[in-house]
């Protein structure tokens, strides 16, 4: 057994949390009863890494195979490693509604395949209808790199796609073996971003709760409600409610999806009449503005909601939820945030 | 001779016997009284004689400067009954203000009310008239008369105006509560928001938003709809901008539809465990399912496809079986009608008392 094997086996136990280390293996078809049994796991990572080296070795184990199970348990289960990018497909084809999965599986490999000759490739639908990509690059030269593989998920019938490690060689590859295996005629950058795939997910299906106005928007007051304060509760009570109703709107409603950040990048003019020399160039104003936070759209409704920033909520910022975009151009052309990518 | 202290509305009592060089004036309560009673020996009771007053009344010498011949005692005692005889006749004046300013506002009051009470009569009679031809109009509607084109006053059209708004709005409510969509207005009038509920067994499932704006033009600005669902391609098919309804009863029936099917494979994959579920997908447009055949354990592998969008049952079945013959006896034959027909939790209901399928 060489020592990419060894090395992507030390490395892929390393990265399993040590309380999931019996079920995953346990799901990992290649070891018998016995030797599942035989496994110890109280001993330290190290050691049973040298106790799996040792069964593999007896029986033989190739890189494919140690490769399937594991890389199920190393992504699926822990899908918040890394970045993960939303690019969208664009225009589709008449047949692109009625692709299925076999389909898509024989075109996307053989599409890929014909474009770089050592990959490794594996294609596996989990049980929420998502198709999970498992792409190692190689090239001409070399084999395929099993400890740098790019990620890629695909809900069949949507026209999102979300990438995970991807470097710019690989991109147009990979851009050109999805387009042509799911019929449609191009792929652009979604502007979303985030480490949690299902956060981003969630914001693109719409599955989170969203508010509309309906015909009776506040829900009946409660009949004991305990007040703080009278007088506060006679005077902000209705600007309060009136706050957290737009923020909702703009926002939604209960748990949002955790995005880690929104960046605007401006290129507007500055004005500012009391400093000539700025508003004096032709070029535009270079700026960028970033908002971090560990639930980003979970701050921007209470700040909303809280009175901070003023209601109603200025599109630059529901522009985020709306358009499921974390990355914004603005120009001075035409009002709000009009993203160019 | 009234008391003028503010709380006191009793009376006071002095006697007045001949007057003589020596006076007491009384001072009931400790106050002066009005016109400054004089009398000429301090009387016995020193308590006033009102029933339930226990007002003491002093009697105080009142030209002390014959007797004492203190001169500077008298111009200041005159000065300050004088400031106090002024005092009381200000407030006199100011109670007699008083009342007349709240007998104003008070007939001011009444006023508005008066008003009030013609403005109601006249809601209730506008009310009266409207149901009236309300029925006229439910009555025209069902018998499908022609209607009255003779020439109205501006009241009567105003009328008919109300009358048909409110129709609508009923027809409107009536469509929501037997499960169809809800419209409401936003943004005083430039925007509208569409509720389209779906519901299948009599069940109701999820309800779907639109925030559509009206003006400049009818564009959608916000909605939850899933992106499965085509819904620009919808929007541009069925021409959103001129006939909105006929836009909104294809989203409805896609919505419904799409509702129908996502809970037949929650019903299968929760009632027919022995059935598996091979492949699905978000839209819920294609289904394999694998049956296992009673007693012989053969495997059929059954893919049920839904190309058309708009309904709950499949275009097309096909069935697949290691035994070749098995698609196409006769009990085979009937269970792909079968799927074809009813929906597939029903289906499978049927297959397994026949005996076809585990």
């Amino acid at each position: 057994m060489d020592n990419t094997v060894k090395r992507l086996l030390e490395r892929l136990v390393r990265r399993i949390p040590s309380r999931m280390l019996k079920t995953t293996l346990d799901k990992w078809s290649r070891l018998t009863a016995t030797q599942r049994q035989s496994i110890d796991y109280t001993e330290s990572k190290w050691a049973l890494t040298e106790k799996l080296l040792a069964i593999c070795e007896v029986f033989g184990c190739s890189l494919t195979v140690l490769v399937s199970p594991w890389f199920h348990t190393d992504v699926i289960e822990n899908p918040n490693l890394g970045m993960w990018h939303a690019f969208q497909l664009m225009d589709p084809q008449d047949d692109a509604h009625s692709v299925e999965l076999t389909q898509f599986k024989e075109q996307f490999k053989s599409h890929l395949s014909e474009l770089i000759r050592h990959v490794s490739i594996k294609i596996k639908k989990h049980t929420d209808e998502a198709v999970w990509i498992r792409i190692a690059w190689g090239d001409t030269f070399s084999r395929p790199n099993h400890l740098k593989p790019t990620y890629v998920v695909h809900y069949l019938q949507t026209p999102y796609v979300f990438l995970s490690s991807l470097t710019s060689k690989q991109k147009p590859l990979l851009s050109q073996a999805l387009v042509l295996s799911t019929r449609y005629q191009a792929i652009k950058d979604a502007n979303l971003s985030g480490r949690k795939l299902t956060a981003i997910r969630d914001l693109l299906m719409k599955q989170y709760l969203q508010v509309f106005p309906t015909k009776f928007p506040s829900p009946l007051a409660e009949r004991n409600r305990v007040v703080s304060n009278l007088h506060i509760e006679k005077e902000q009570a209705g600007s309060a409610a009136n706050r957290h109703q737009m923020a909702c709107e703009a926002f939604g409603d209960g748990l949002l999806p955790q995005l880690q950040s929104a960046v605007y990048k401006l290129e507007t003019k500055f004005r500012d009449h009391t400093n000539k020399t700025m508003t004096e160039r032709d070029e535009p104003f270079r700026c960028v503005v970033k908002f971090a936070s560990t639930n980003l759209l979970e701050s921007l409704r209470h700040s909303a909601s809280s009175g901070v920033a003023s209601t109603p909520v200025t599109p630059l910022l529901s522009s985020v939820p709306l358009k499921g975009k974390n990355y914004f151009v603005i120009t001075d052309n035409g009002p709000g945030p009009s993203s160019q990518k | 001779m009234v008391c003028e202290r503010k709380q006191c509305a009793s009376g006071d009592r002095t006697g007045t016997t001949a007057l003589s060089r020596v006076t007491f004036t009384g001072q009931h309560c400790g106050y002066p009284e009005v016109g400054g009673v004089v009398t000429q020996q301090p009387p016995k009771s020193k308590t006033c004689k009102r029933s339930g007053c226990l007002h003491r009344i002093k009697y105080v010498q009142k030209n002390k400067e014959k007797d004492s011949g203190n001169m500077e005692g008298a111009p200041a005692k005159g000065v300050l009954s004088h400031l106090s005889l002024l005092e009381v006749k200000a407030r006199s004046r100011k109670t007699q203000l008083q009342q007349q300013s709240r007998v104003m506002e008070l007939k001011a009051k009444v006023e508005a009310l008066k008003t009030q009470r013609e403005q109601l009569k006249a809601q209730i009679q506008t009310h009266q008239d409207l149901q009236k031809l309300r029925l006229a109009m439910d009555k025209q509607c069902a018998d499908e008369e022609e209607e009255n084109m003779e020439e109205e006053s501006e009241n009567s059209k105003l009328l008919r105006l109300m009358a048909r708004h409110t129709q609508l709005k009923d027809l409107l409510h009536a469509h929501h509560l037997i499960g169809g969509y809800d419209i409401i207005k936003t943004r005083k009038g430039k925007g509208a928001c569409v509720s389209i509920a779906t519901a299948y067994e009599d069940v109701f499932l999820d309800t779907f938003n639109l925030e559509i704006d009206l003006k400049p033009t009818v564009k959608i600005s916000r909605h939850n709809i899933p992106p499965f669902i085509p819904l620009n391609n919808l929007a541009e098919q069925n021409n959103m901008q001129t006939d909105l309804r006929v836009f909104l009863d294809t989203l409805s029936k896609h919505l419904n539809a799409f509702a129908g099917r996502k809970q037949q494979l929650k019903l299968v994959k929760e009632k027919h465990k022995s059935v598996e579920v091979m492949e699905s997908n978000v839209l819920c447009s294609l289904l394999v399912l694998l049956f296992t055949v009673p007693r012989e354990k053969t495997a059929v592998l059954c893919t049920l496809d839904y190309t058309d969008h708009t309904r709950c049952l499949p275009t097309r079945v096909h069935l697949e079986s290691e035994d070749k013959q098995l698609p196409d006896s006769p009990q085979w034959k009937k269970n792909c009608t079968l799927l074809m027909e009813t929906p597939v939790h029903k289906a499978l209901i049927t297959m397994k008392k026949m005996g076809s399928i585990a």
